[in-house]
């Protein structure tokens, strides 16, 4: 039994409240029913936009966008209009772990997406999403040889599982086991004080057979359900020897997801929108957004970013300062009447002057579009059509991200961004 | 880069091997090329038939700093974890390598005593074995070496860092914390990003 007071998190990438409930309740999860049981359930927000980058950057900062810097998977440099993706080198602000260590506490970190290439923290980081070398992915490296002796791996192949789901369920599988073994050898060989473990097959899985998952006649309906059976195996797990080895480990149990999801009714391609209500042009035959042309007034990012083309902040900009918070105000009005089949597309518009705080606001974006569930915004920038459908069946939600709590947290607005100082108090921080 | 020779010497179960097998992927991640000289490998290969006599060690450890010295004149690190008990022999190899980084593994005996996973120096002790360095034999702790880690306070992480953000110091490797994704990173990162429905 150790004398510390640890604490342990474990995420599941994308799994939203209700069909956590609904698993826990089918006896498809007992693990974790028994958690809902002894703990406190309850819905949670994601970061805007709801993508993993952004939510688990704000999980793991305790702050928003804003403040920390990461607004998306990719931004643009106002150059050239070249796609840069961010990393963790851009993460502006403190991490948990970070702040942890100032006061002597130990982390394990595993499979933390958004953390790519890996830095030193006090105790081992090992990254999630977008993780591309694993030499990278690892710090202090003395840990790169049993993790690669163990055959860890941080992600499915999700280019092939994408269209060979046999595969997807085998890779699955492989890296929910080879993730168990690694974080197995951690908390044996690490003395730590906090720990946590992120899932990410969740919202891999989601993403591609969502429809697998929700419909009990989809012919791979068992194999969504066992997967989450191993997942409430590997959860179970953590917890058993979490309980075993500490005093009132209720109290210091947690887990949460990044954001919720649900099936797709249609993908939006909202730079198709601006270009056929003619505020954004690019040059004929370009495919992405180096051929931006000078008389653009707004072009969007992955996945409903709308960035307002301002003159002496894009190098082509041609929107003067004066002209922006009008603009603003017609490009929102005019998402708030979109429709498709009679139903209202977007929910919110947000203005990002009110959305975001802090050092970093202005390297985001000026609007950020909430769809409707079952409405996936994209933003290619060469798609000629704003009704699209692709074979992905699955996309987040911003409102149904679950958060499983030791005690009851009164907080109807309650986001992903907050947990960070709940778990910090946890140890009188 | 250019190369240089890290000279691990301690006693026996000090950690010289463990933090030499430790620092190779440190450096070979940064691209630089790295040979461990093993103590046992030089003794089945380099030194066969070598016994445990003053001189016979003395040769031992000569012909390591030998290989050493070559190889990193030849722009490889050359890590060597050897005993290496006379400081005389030491300094030899120092003054004939171009750049010699000495570290020491230091570790008292009743630790070392504790520790004994092959149960040598309990051994020593009670008097089977002879000539055991640090018991029946002499060791001479460097008096200037260029680094010094605490095996008996630090863990392996403490020392390992403490080595490398040495290293990083002297200017003798390149600074670590690369936190840039490469252009050919970039295009696996577009693809991953693509395969999950964005771009």
């Amino acid at each position: 039994m150790s004398s510390r007071q640890r604490l342990c998190v474990v995420g599941l990438d994308g799994v939203p409240i209700g069909l956590l409930e609904r698993l826990a309740d089918e006896g498809v999860m007992p693990n974790i029913a028994a958690r809902i049981e002894a703990g406190h359930l309850r819905s949670m927000r994601a970061s805007l936009p709801e993508i993993s980058s952004v939510s688990w950057t704000s999980f793991m900062t305790g702050a928003q966008a804003g403040e920390h810097g990461i607004f998306g998977f990719t931004d643009i440099d106002p150059g050239t209009y070249e796609l840069t993706f961010p990393n963790f080198a851009q993460v502006e602000t403190a991490t948990l772990w970070d702040r942890l260590g100032k006061h002597g506490l130990t982390s394990v970190v595993l499979n933390q997406p958004a953390t790519y290439p890996a830095r030193t923290i006090p105790g081992v980081l090992v990254s999630g999403f977008v993780s591309i070398d694993l030499s990278r992915s690892v710090k202090p490296l003395r840990w790169l040889g049993s993790l690669r002796r163990q055959g860890y791996r941080v992600d499915i192949d999700t280019a092939r599982a994408r269209g060979d789901h046999d595969w997807l369920f085998q890779d699955l599988d492989y890296t929910l086991q080879a993730r168990g073994a690694a974080l197995g050898r951690l908390w044996d060989e690490v003395d730590w004080d906090f720990l946590q473990v992120v899932v990410t097959g969740t919202d891999r899985l989601y993403h591609y057979l969502w429809n697998a998952v929700e419909d009990s006649s989809h012919p791979r309906h068992q194999q969504a359900l066992d997967y989450h059976r191993a997942v409430d195996r590997f959860v179970g797990k953590v917890w058993d020897r979490f309980a075993a080895e500490n005093n009132e480990p209720e109290k210091r149990f947690w887990m949460l997801s990044d954001h919720g999801f649900c099936a797709i009714k249609q993908e939006i391609q909202i730079n198709a929108w601006l270009r056929e209500r003619g505020y954004l042009a690019i040059d004929e035959g370009e495919r992405d957004l180096r051929g931006i042309r000078p008389e653009s007034r707004a072009f969007a990012l992955d996945p409903g970013r709308i960035h307002i083309h301002v003159r002496g902040r894009y190098a082509r900009g041609s929107v003067t300062a004066e002209q922006v918070t009008s603009l603003k105000g017609e490009i929102a009005d005019a998402f708030r009447s979109l429709r498709y089949h009679d139903e209202p597309v977007i929910r919110d518009v947000h203005d990002a002057a009110d959305l975001y705080r802090g050092p970093c606001a202005d390297r985001g974006p000026d609007l950020v579009l909430l769809a409707h569930p079952g409405f996936d915004l994209k933003a290619s920038p060469t798609a000629t059509e704003v009704f699209s459908r692709t074979d992905l069946v699955g996309m987040h939600t911003w409102h149904d991200a679950f958060l499983l709590a030791p005690y009851s947290i009164d907080d109807e607005e309650l986001w992903i961004g907050e947990i960070a100082g709940h778990l910090e108090r946890g140890f009188g921080n | 880069m250019k190369g240089f020779t890290l000279w691990f010497t301690g006693l026996s179960g000090s950690g010289k091997s463990t933090l030499s097998q430790a620092i190779e992927p440190v450096l070979l991640e940064r691209d630089i090329k790295v040979e461990i000289l093993d103590g046992d490998e030089i003794r089945t290969n380099l030194s066969k038939g070598l016994g445990f006599s003053k001189e016979d060690r003395d040769t031992n450890v000569r012909r390591i700093g030998f290989v050493a010295s070559m190889l990193s004149r030849n722009d490889v690190v050359a890590i060597t974890a050897a005993i290496s008990p006379y400081k005389e022999i030491r300094d030899e190899i120092r003054a004939r390598t171009e750049t010699f980084v000495e570290v020491y593994t230091e570790c008292s005996i009743e630790e070392l005593t504790r520790r004994d996973p092959k149960g040598l120096y309990k051994k020593a002790l009670a008097g089977e074995i002879a000539n055991f360095t640090g018991i029946s034999d002499p060791y001479e702790p460097p008096e200037n070496a260029e680094i010094v880690v605490d095996t008996e306070r630090e863990t392996l992480e403490e020392s390992l860092e403490k080595i490398v953000r040495s290293l990083e110091l002297m200017g003798l490797i390149p600074a670590g914390e690369d936190q840039h994704t490469s252009p050919e990173e970039e295009v696996v990162i577009r693809e991953r990003l693509q395969a999950l429905g964005y771009l």
